[in-house]
């Protein structure tokens, strides 16, 4: 084929000069001619043959259906045009002389294309690849939370088309596929044979006639439900608690599969591939399996496990999540008014509030399911290890659901009040506005304001820990004003207010003037006024004087 | 009146549990005041993170990623 083209190439201003034998046309027909170009010349030359008697006499389904003139003749009814077009094919087709070299062929767009690229060829060069640079990564892939997700970020070169953010945080160059519930290992940790062991869920699958690859075993939930049954445990506990409301086989794989595999891990733990599995939970030995699960849990696994669990929500608060039962079995920190679902919410909270912890404050109530419990265990027992990690894909969207529907729901703090969540509706509007003045017309979607909102809990938490320092420092019960306006002076880079307030020429009060509301800012005004006398009076620019009295 | 720009008394819980320490009248309005900043400079971050990443609007994703930064400048 590319050697008869290249010939066609060649000849063809020679094939252009000799006339065409089975052309009934003029030698002057464009022969370069595409097909799909629609009827050709030689197609609308064709009528011309005719006599005008015969033009006349050819049946015609009337002056209406013919838009063109009848001198033209062009062929109105699909069936001449049809045959007329085969006829114009049937000239360009080879027929005979099909195999004499140099011949031109029908003219394909292809044909165009590769002719085009001839051209081009003598000074286009292949195009190499830009050097792809990975982003290094400091601790092990695997333990990364997708909370924290490498917010240093090298700055990468920027290319013309965001290739690198197209696919998630890691680009599909570093992850190669892999079975979709198998941890993402580096290749320089040597995972041994984690690629292709059963990994973590051994519990379901103890039973050696059940030990497969993770994809087989989640696409078959008749097969798992059997699974479930077969398992010895007692099936009128789980019978129990189930609603009834269940699609039955959902209700096994959600319910079963959590509490299930705990007991039936406790039972034999040292099952036959248990070495395997130890040498990789000692090796990544903190959360290694989490946001491999969190991510990969299949579609239709994860959304009756949401119904599934939501339903577990509104039977009572006295039956608490299978899986939370289960963790409560092993750490005994887990306070009994919390929620069980505000686990997972606080160990997003955790990641973030390193400054807290660095703070001194180490004893964290509201997070039993957090990272001290995670490296226990990691050394501890892959039981927990498990649950978790059948635990954890529900968690984000429950959290999201609960934010949703009961968004009044108490979490406990640090010192083990209760508190209420920041309500979502002036975080929305609050952000909306800041999209608004910053001139994008977006919208927040569900997620991003869950998000936003549990930055806002983050950073009253945040705040509310360094007021209470603050206050200590001076010798004080109440926290005052004058401990957040000294927390306010200590805050380093707000990038605007860089300028201004480290040359300490503006006060927080102006900023309140112009973040606040008049009302707010007249409550705001009857008191601290003193305060501000004494100490920002005196550096107060102009524009603020009149303002303050 | 209009309702305020805040649940003044739900911020005022939420910051005394945190804080297990009784708080004065106003000074969460000052808190809050506090608050429009930091959210007003993880906006202006996210956006930025997101346009970065080619996202149309503002992404769950690109708030996660730039709010360990900004918590952290708001760190007494």
């Amino acid at each position: 084929m590319l050697e008869s083209a290249r010939k066609k190439q060649r000849l063809s201003p020679e094939v252009a000069a000799t006339p065409n034998a089975t052309d009934r046309t003029e030698p002057t027909t464009p022969f370069r001619r595409a097909i799909s170009a629609g009827p050709t010349p030689e197609s609308r030359k064709t009528p011309t043959f005719r006599t005008p008697g015969t033009v006349a006499r050819t049946p015609r389904g009337g002056p209406a259906t013919r838009p063109i003139s009848a001198r033209r003749a062009v062929p109105t009814t699909p069936h001449a045009i049809r045959a007329l077009r085969e006829r114009a094919n049937a000239a360009r087709t080879p027929g005979n002389s099909r195999r004499r070299s140099g011949r031109v062929q029908r003219e394909t767009p292809r044909d165009l294309l590769r002719n085009l690229s001839r051209a081009l060829a003598q000074d286009s060069r292949p195009v190499e690849p830009e050097p792809q640079t990975l982003p290094r990564r400091s601790r092990h892939s695997a333990l990364d939370l997708p909370d924290v997700a490498d917010s240093p970020d090298v700055a990468a070169p920027r290319l013309s088309m965001p290739l690198e953010d197209m696919y998630d945080d890691d680009s599909f160059h570093e992850r190669p596929p892999r079975q979709s519930l198998l941890p993402e290992l580096p290749d320089d940790v040597d995972g041994g044979t984690v690629q292709s062991l059963e990994f973590g869920r051994r519990a379901l699958s103890e039973d050696p006639r059940y030990v497969r690859r993770a994809s087989e075993r989640f696409a078959d939930f008749s097969e798992l439900g059997a699974v479930d049954e077969e398992f010895e445990i007692d099936g009128t506990f789980i019978n129990r608690r189930r609603t009834g409301a269940f699609d039955p086989l959902l209700d096994q794989t959600i319910v079963e599969e959590d509490e299930d595999t705990v007991e039936a891990l406790t039972g034999r733990r040292d099952g036959p591939s248990s070495d395997a599995d130890l040498g990789v939970f000692g090796q990544g030995d903190d959360d290694t399996e989490e946001p491999t699960f969190r991510f990969h849990i299949p579609e239709q696994i994860r959304a009756p496990i949401e119904e599934g669990a939501e339903e577990q929500v509104e039977l009572g608060d006295t039956i608490t999540l299978p899986d939370v039962a289960g963790e409560e079995e092993e750490d005994l920190e887990v306070d009994e008014e919390t929620p069980p679902l505000d686990e997972p919410e606080e160990t997003g909270a955790l990641d973030v509030n390193e400054p807290t912890e660095a703070f001194g404050m180490t004893g964290w109530e509201s997070d039993p399911g957090g990272d001290d419990d995670l490296e226990l265990a990691a050394y501890r027992e892959e039981e927990s290890a498990l649950d978790r990690s059948l635990q954890v894909p529900e968690a984000p969207a429950l959290v999201q659901k609960r934010m949703a529907t009961r968004r009044i729901e108490l979490k406990l703090s640090r010192v083990g009040l209760d508190y209420p969540s920041f309500p979502a509706a002036p975080v929305k509007k609050l952000a909306l506005s800041f999209m608004k003045s910053q001139g994008s017309k977006a919208q927040l979607n569900k997620d991003a304001l869950a998000a936003l909102v549990q930055t806002t809990d983050d950073f009253f938490e945040q705040i509310g820990i360094d007021l209470a320092a603050y206050a200590q420092h001076a010798g004080r019960r109440t926290i005052e004003e004058s401990d957040v306006l000294a927390l306010m002076r200590r805050y380093v880079t707000f990038p605007y207010l860089l300028t201004r307030k480290t040359s300490s020429n503006t006060t927080s009060f102006s900023l309140a003037q112009k973040m606040l509301p008049r009302e707010l800012l007249q409550q705001l005004r009857m008191e601290p006024q003193p305060k501000l006398k004494g100490q920002k009076r005196k550096r107060l620019a102009t524009v603020q004087e009149e303002d303050d009295e | 009146m209009a309702q305020t720009l805040y649940p003044r008394g739900t911020l005022k819980k939420i910051v005394k549990a945190h804080a297990n320490r009784p708080l004065s009248k106003n000074v969460d309005i000052l808190i809050y005041l506090n608050y429009v900043l930091f959210m007003q400079e993880l906006m202006k971050e996210t956006s930025i993170k997101a346009k970065q990443s080619g996202e149309r609007g503002i992404s769950a994703k690109s708030i996660r990623r730039v709010r360990e930064g900004c918590l952290r400048r708001c760190k007494g």
